[in-house]
C-alpha cells in the first residue's frame, strides 16, 4: 500500500527535473539489481557440466531478451551511470546545485549521444 | 503512521554542523556515512568496469557468442577471474545498499522491515558466495 501511495504521489507531485531524475535513477537501479540476481544465478551454472549452462542460453539467444538487454539493461545502466556522475558532482561541489536542472539537461544530451550509436552497433551485432 | 512533515528544514549553520557532526558518532550515524561513501567509491569503480563489461560482451563478443566454452576460455586468465570477482562484489553490494534504502522508503511496518532486511542480507550472502565460488573454483575440463 505504501508503494502504491508513493507512486501516486510521485506522479502527481510536480518536482520537475530533480524529481524525474531521481525517479529514473531509482527505477533503473532496481531494474539492474533484479537483472544482476538473475545474471549471477545463471553464471553459477558454470559449476555444472557444460550442457546445463548452454541449455539456459536459449533465454539469452531469444530476440525479446536481446532487445530487453539493450533497451532495458544497457539503457538503464547508462542512465544510472550518467545520473550518478551528476549526483556526485553536486555532492562534492555544492555550488553546482544551483545548476542542477541545466546539468540534468546536459546529462540527457550526453546520454542520447552515447546511447544511440552504441545501441545501433549492438543491434547490428544481434544478427 | 507518523504524520509527515513537508516543511523545508532550516539550513544548519557552520557551528550547528560541527555540533551535529560531534553528536552523530553513534553507530547508525557512522554506518550511514560509510554506506554513503561506499556508494560513491563503488560507483566510480562500476562506472569503468560495468560499462566496459557491457560493451565488451555486447559489442566485442556479441550475445550469440556467449556459451560455456567462451566463459571457460575467459576464465583461463586469472586477470579475468579477478575482474569478474571485483565486478560481482562491488556491483552486488552497491545494488544491495541501494535496495536497503528503497526498502526503508516503502516498507514502514517494523515486522516488514525485519523480513525485508533479513531477505536482502540472505540473498546478498548467497549470491556473493555462489558467484565467488564458481569464479574461483572453476576448472576447465
Amino acid at each position: 500500500m505504501a508503494a502504491i501511495a508513493s507512486i501516486f504521489r510521485a506522479v502527481t507531485y510536480r518536482g520537475r527535473e530533480g524529481q524525474i531524475a531521481w525517479m529514473l535513477h531509482r527505477v533503473t537501479g532496481v531494474g539492474v539489481f533484479l537483472f544482476l540476481a538473475l545474471h549471477i544465478t545463471n553464471i553459477f551454472l558454470m559449476s555444472f557440466p557444460s550442457d546445463v549452462f548452454n541449455s539456459v542460453l536459449v533465454l539469452y539467444h531469444n530476440v525479446l531478451f536481446k532487445l530487453l538487454s539493450i533497451f532495458g539493461l544497457y539503457l538503464g545502466v547508462l542512465y544510472h551511470a550518467l545520473n550518478g556522475i551528476r549526483v556526485m558532482i553536486v555532492d562534492f561541489w555544492p555550488g553546482a546545485s544551483k545548476y542542477q536542472a541545466p546539468l540534468w539537461r546536459i546529462q540527457l544530451v550526453i546520454f542520447v549521444l552515447a546511447f544511440v550509436p552504441s545501441a545501433a552497433i549492438m543491434l547490428t551485432r544481434m544478427y | 503512521m507518523q504524520a509527515r512533515s513537508f516543511a523545508r528544514p532550516r539550513p544548519a549553520g557552520r557551528q550547528e554542523h560541527a555540533a551535529l557532526e560531534a553528536s552523530g558518532t553513534g553507530r547508525s550515524g557512522n554506518l550511514e556515512r560509510t554506506a554513503w561513501l561506499f556508494t560513491r567509491i563503488s560507483a566510480v569503480v562500476l562506472l569503468v568496469m560495468a560499462v566496459f563489461h557491457l560493451l565488451y560482451m555486447h559489442i566485442a563478443l556479441g550475445m550469440d557468442a556467449i556459451s560455456f566454452q567462451l566463459i571457460a576460455w575467459r576464465w583461463q586468465s586469472p586477470a579475468w577471474r579477478l575482474f569478474d570477482l571485483t565486478l560481482l562484489v562491488f556491483g552486488w553490494l552497491h545494488g544491495a545498499n541501494g535496495m536497503r534504502i528503497v526498502v526503508d522508503d516503502y516498507v514502514h511496518s517494523p515486522v516488514g522491515r525485519i523480513v525485508a532486511r533479513t531477505l536482502l542480507i540472505a540473498v546478498t550472502a548467497t549470491l556473493i558466495v555462489l558467484g565467488a565460488f564458481v569464479i574461483l573454483s572453476f576448472k576447465a575440463a
